[in-house]
């Protein structure tokens, strides 16, 4: 734990407050998605939220203005506490996600066979799913950290059931803290998903597995491990999408929908071939800003999932890809601050949340270009869901308050605080 | 607190380097396949769905007769459909039923049917729906909250303003605006507009865009056509040709009247007819009764239908064009001028009629079984004598008569410009040169064993009457775009000369001998020296029934217009072509001729009958008024005990015929200045003129008017027993029975 400095005295808050200056360069990336992902949310919003939302072009785009707003404070705000108090959430907020996600189960369904997200008065709908990537996060980064040693080390676990393996198996099985840890955090990761699978929420449940493994392996657990789970989890996608009949009703049609390209039963293909339109007619340099047509109701949820085809139409191959170096400049230094992050914790915080970010984002490009089957997840920054947007500005606020101690140049700091911090910093690196 | 490791680093490089490569990596790959390999396709199929393309129909183009009349007309109608998927419960598809059944009057069979197809979304109820039916649906739909279930389309109607006006050369679009017959169906590809397009953007509700997107193609209202018929001219023989139907108790009357100058069809009609606005309805009386009873014969339903249609075309047929028959004594002026032309005769051949000729092994009749003794060109012609025409003939030989009887077109169809029309056939309607044997030849000279069209034969007379030019027949003499601009205007088209000037002037003069005393005397026209043959043939399908035609044209010594009269099986004593079809011509020809502003030139015989203008008399004494009408031929009838004429009838000035009666009122009131019109039909002329005297009536003989006990009047213009002024002018129509069978 850092002293709070003599010569800052603040008070009694003085304590929690980090002093040092955050990295810029991850907050230009951010405000920059931000901004670019508000422009595109009104341009292929207006007529969705004119013909659906009593003639209010704006709806939308106002609402997401309004929750960015907020994010933007609440990103400053966390990323000015020390990260460190952090932890007290990671079991709280484990706690919260599993009793939210215990909620949605057994709340009316908005949509019939969908039970994702909770009604909030006066704000709209919000997805546990959502709190529960972040819970996950921050349990994994503080319990992996902990638990370092364990897991990396070859120590025996001492307890009854284990010596009673190890005399069963005449002392050739040794069950290590390697291995029960990896079935704590596994199975906590497990759990999570299974809540949110049990939402029929698919792609929350990819998510939230994909984040688990990101996790696990940044968590530093043996190779060995990902070796296996990795054939099993391409052996599992191999079956499924050999057999999607195995899968539920709406997941195996949808794989269906994915391989045959002509599949028609119930429009299932009408939302991704809107979408292939709409990004086909974009070309190289797009159609301009504004002027997509697919978004004029073609495109199903042009301001929610599928707003990256009309980004696509609207901006071109050119804008598309610039974009999409963004996210990749964004996770990038995400890691980079992971990398020079003070300490473990943060850097698993850190590079959790960005791959949390990238992953989402890469996903999101796979469903709306028909590289994988076509499921529900928005894309950060720019798809409409004030909820989301405010849970990912605070996570980069996380980012960035994580950033205020990594080894790397700062602003928003006195300079002599930003010196005295990196050596602070290079020693407890050692 | 452990600070992050080297493996973390490393860890964290592969994991980012998968995350870039695999997920953004791919979706990159599929970016730049999906928008710069495959753009263009994606950006069509977008393009598809994106645009609409209404399609604005375009307008027929009209039917005007020659002087600009509206003979055929489209005008927007409404389309009537409901869209079954929307009807939520059984009291409104009740509803539904019962409003569209009570407004449109379509059967409930058919609507219910048509209600419970609830797999669809479109099922047409009914169109060219008229707007005031469309404004009860609208008002129905209104009232039962019928929105999106019964729904109205804009449709267009063609309107026939004349009804049955020259229905078999006019015919009729289908329900779908096509042309299915008559000059509707030849002109079809003219008369049909080019639709426009309005190609917009529009969003997947199908609203359009607001943007600068929208392409309009205006549409092109389709040519409209200028006809050569005259409805005038039309009207006077229809009206002509229902009388004759009626009179004759014909199956048919035809007939048509040409400019024989250009060929122009300038009337065309075959009656029985039927009502252009809707010709599905079986309208003769005979069709639609012999309909019944086969109908109650047939098997089943599909037989019916097949009877029904049938009948429908029978109704429809434009017999002046479409049937064939044989022209008997008319085509004698064909072999006439063939003869004239080829030298073969002239006008004082003579030849001895013993009442027969004998041809080979037969022996063909005259009509007059008497015979007519010794005759030259004139005479021969004038009593239509078959064995001086057979004699001619033979005379002319085979090859030379075959060279005019294809000369004159009788081995082509006319190319008039209507669908269907007859198309000889070698063999079958007419003999070949090769066959033509001394038998054939003998029986073809005076217009039997072959078949013809009617519009073959009047385009043949028409040739004697243009100077031998042989005109290629028309029905539309311009067409008109949207504008009124000329598009097209028709050139007359000479086929060929087919006799000299020379020969065509002799045979009109001799012509017109036919009708002056010969059979032809019934189309006699005071002042149009008319010109004509009369021709009465048995049916070769019908046993026992005739075809009495009279073709001509007048004025014999300067042609305008020709006609043809066909009177099909008439059941009257009378059947011969002089009989009946030649009085036809004859007031049809006045008529017309009258109306064309043709100068009528009266030989001293027909001024001596002409009108006179009536004196004044009023303020005279009955006395001087008497003496002097008597002076100046008239009649005088006084009405009154008063010694002074206070009024007249008819009024100076006013045309009367000579030796016309002239009432003399001598009272100004309580006096009947109407009386009763006595019957003036079946009188001689001198009959009919003092009976008509008798009730103070003028008379105006029409028709043949020689004074002689043959001639007949048979018919009246005001009909007998009707209250009329006294003193006005009654047209009484003469013919003759006698000297008119050929």
């Amino acid at each position: 734990m850092e002293k709070a400095k003599p010569a800052r005295k603040r008070g009694i808050l003085s304590e929690y407050i980090a002093e040092s200056g955050f990295d810029i360069t991850f907050l230009v990336l951010v405000l920059t998605l931000l901004t670019i992902g508000l422009v595109m949310l009104f341009s292929a919003s207006y007529t969705y939220a004119y013909y659906y939302e009593h003639g209010d072009s704006t709806f939308y785009f106002v609402k997401q203005l309004e929750f960015a707003l907020i994010g933007i404070v609440a990103m400053f705000a966390i990323s000015k506490i020390k990260y460190e108090y952090l932890k007290i959430g990671a079991v709280i907020g484990i706690g919260v996600a599993v009793l939210l996600l215990g909620i949605v189960l057994l709340v009316p369904e908005q949509v019939p066979g969908f039970k994702r997200w909770i009604p909030v008065p006066g704000i709209g709908t919000f997805q546990p799913s959502e709190v529960a990537k972040l819970a996950l996060i921050l349990f994994c980064a503080w319990g992996m950290d902990k638990d370092h040693k364990k897991i990396v080390g070859k120590i025996p676990v001492e307890s009854e059931w284990a010596k009673k393996i190890q005399g069963i198996t005449n002392g050739k099985i040794t069950v290590y803290k390697s291995l029960t840890s990896l079935f704590i955090y596994g199975g906590v990761i497990v759990f999570i998903a299974g809540l949110v699978y049990a939402e029929n929420h698919v792609s929350g449940t990819v998510l939230i597995l994909a984040i688990g493994v990101v996790m696990l392996w940044m968590g530093e657990f043996k190779s060995h491990w990902f070796i296996i789970g990795g054939t099993l989890a391409i052996l599992m996608i191999i079956i499924f999408v050999l057999n999607p009949q195995l899968l539920e009703n709406y997941a195996g049609e949808r794989i269906t929908a994915w391989l045959d390209k002509d599949y028609s039963p119930g429009d299932k293909r009408w939302q991704i071939n809107q979408s292939l339109y709409a990004i086909g007619s974009g070309g190289f340099l797009g159609e301009g800003l504004g002027n997509s047509k697919q978004k004029h109701l073609y495109v199903s949820e042009p301001q929610n999932d599928f707003i990256f085809s009309i980004v696509c139409e609207e901006l071109g191959f050119i804008g598309a890809a610039i974009i999409i170096i963004l996210f990749i400049l964004l996770v990038w230094r995400g890691i980079v601050i992971g990398m020079k992050a003070r300490d473990r914790f943060g850097a698993l915080l850190s590079i959790g949340i960005v791959f949390q970010v990238g992953l989402q984002a890469a996903l999101n490009i796979a469903v709306v270009t028909d590289t994988i089957p076509n499921t529900g997840i928005s894309l950060p920054f720019f798809s409409a869901g004030g909820t989301s947007l405010c849970i990912l500005l605070f996570e980069m606020g996380i980012v960035l308050g994580v950033s205020r101690y990594s080894r790397l140049p700062k602003a928003d700091a006195p300079a002599p605080a930003r010196t005295g911090s990196r050596v602070k910093q290079n020693k407890a690196g050692d | 607190m452990a600070a992050p490791s080297r493996k973390l680093a490393q860890r964290s490089l592969i994991a980012a380097a998968l995350l870039f490569i695999v997920g953004f990596g791919a979706g990159l790959v599929s970016l730049f396949r999906i928008q710069l390999l495959h753009g263009d396709e994606y950006q069509q199929r977008a393009q598809e769905q994106q645009l609409s393309d209404t399609v604005i129909s375009a307008d027929r183009g009209t039917i005007y007769d020659s002087n600009g009349k509206i003979i055929a007309q489209s005008a927007g109608a409404w389309l009537i459909y409901i869209n079954p998927s929307k009807i939520k419960n059984d009291t409104q598809k009740e509803a539904v039923i019962s409003g569209l059944t009570s407004i449109l009057g379509v059967s409930e069979e058919t609507v219910r049917k048509k209600t419970e197809n609830v797999k669809y979304s479109y099922e047409k109820i009914k169109g060219q729906v008229e707007t005031v039916q469309k404004e009860q649906i609208s008002a129905f739909i209104k009232e039962n909250n019928l929105y999106g279930v019964v729904c109205i389309d804009p449709d267009t109607k063609r309107y026939y303003p004349y009804s049955s006006f020259a229905s078999s050369v006019i015919g009729f679009t289908g329900n779908d605006g096509v042309g299915r017959y008559g000059l509707e169906l030849k002109y079809n590809d003219s008369l049909t507009g080019i639709p426009g397009r309005i190609i917009s953007a529009k969003n997947a509700l199908a609203g359009a865009l607001p943007n600068e997107y929208e392409t309009t193609y205006d549409a092109q209202q389709g040519t409209s056509l200028v006809l050569t018929i005259d409805e005038t001219i039309q009207y006077y023989l229809e009206k002509a040709l229902e009388q004759a139907l009626i009179d004759n108790d014909a199956t048919g009357a035809y007939g048509i009247i040409t400019d024989v100058e250009t060929g122009a069809v300038l009337a065309m009609s075959s009656k029985p007819d039927y009502d252009l606005n809707e010709p599905f309805k079986i309208y003769n009386e005979r069709l639609s009764l012999e309909l019944q009873q086969q109908s109650e014969a047939a098997a089943d339903d599909t037989e019916k239908t097949n009877l029904a249609t049938n009948m429908q075309f029978r109704q429809w047929r434009n017999c002046a064009i479409s049937d064939t028959y044989e022209p008997g004594s008319v085509f004698k002026v064909i072999t006439m001028a063939a003869a004239l032309e080829e030298g073969v005769i002239d006008e004082s051949f003579t030849y001895s009629c013993t009442g027969g000729i004998k041809v080979g092994p037969n022996i063909i009749h005259c009509s007059r079984l008497t015979g007519h003794g010794s005759q030259d060109l004139k005479m021969g012609l004038k009593n239509s004598c078959n064995p001086y025409f057979i004699t001619v003939g033979q005379k002319l030989g085979s090859e030379k008569f075959f060279k005019y009887f294809e000369a004159t077109g009788f081995t082509e169809p006319t190319n008039i410009d209507l669908p269907g029309e007859a198309v000889p056939a070698a063999n079958v309607t007419y003999y070949t040169q090769a066959r033509l044997g001394i038998a054939e030849l003998s029986s073809c000279a005076f217009g039997q064993t072959f078949q013809i069209s009617p519009i073959q034969m009047i385009t043949a007379v028409g040739s004697i009457a243009n100077g031998g030019k042989l005109m290629e027949p028309y029905l539309v003499s311009s067409m008109l775009d949207q504008s009124g601009n000329t598009v097209y205007t028709h050139e007359p088209t000479v086929r060929r000369q087919v006799i000299s000037e020379k020969t065509a002037q002799t045979t009109a003069s001799l012509m017109e001998e036919v009708v002056k005393g010969g059979t032809g005397k019934n189309a006699y026209v005071a002042g149009y020296r008319v010109a004509g043959k009369t021709g009465t043939s048995e049916k070769l399908t019908s046993d026992g029934q005739f075809i009495a035609s009279f073709s001509g044209f007048a004025p014999a010594d300067d042609p305008k217009i020709a006609i043809l009269i066909i009177i099909d099986e008439p059941q009257g004593a009378v059947h011969s072509g002089g009989g009946i079809a030649a009085p036809i011509a004859g007031s049809v020809l006045e008529q017309s001729l009258i109306y064309l502003n043709v100068e009528p030139r009266y030989t001293q015989e027909e001024l001596s009958k002409l009108n006179a203008t009536a004196p004044n008399i009023v303020g005279s004494t009955v006395a001087e008024a008497k003496s002097m009408l008597s002076n100046q031929g008239f009649t005088a009838r006084i009405v009154g005990d008063g010694n002074m004429v206070v009024s007249q009838t008819p009024a100076q000035g006013q045309t009367l015929p000579k030796n016309g009666v002239i009432v003399a009122y001598t009272e100004s009131e309580g006096l009947s200045t109407s009386g009763a019109v006595p019957v003036l039909t079946g009188l001689s002329v001198s009959q009919a003129n003092a009976q008509a005297a008798n009730s103070g009536f003028n008379v105006k003989i029409t028709g043949i008017s020689q004074n002689s006990g043959e001639v007949i009047s048979y018919r009246q213009s005001v009909e007998a027993g009707t209250l009329a002024e006294l003193g006005s002018t009654i047209t009484v129509y003469f013919k003759t029975d006698t000297g008119v069978a050929d």
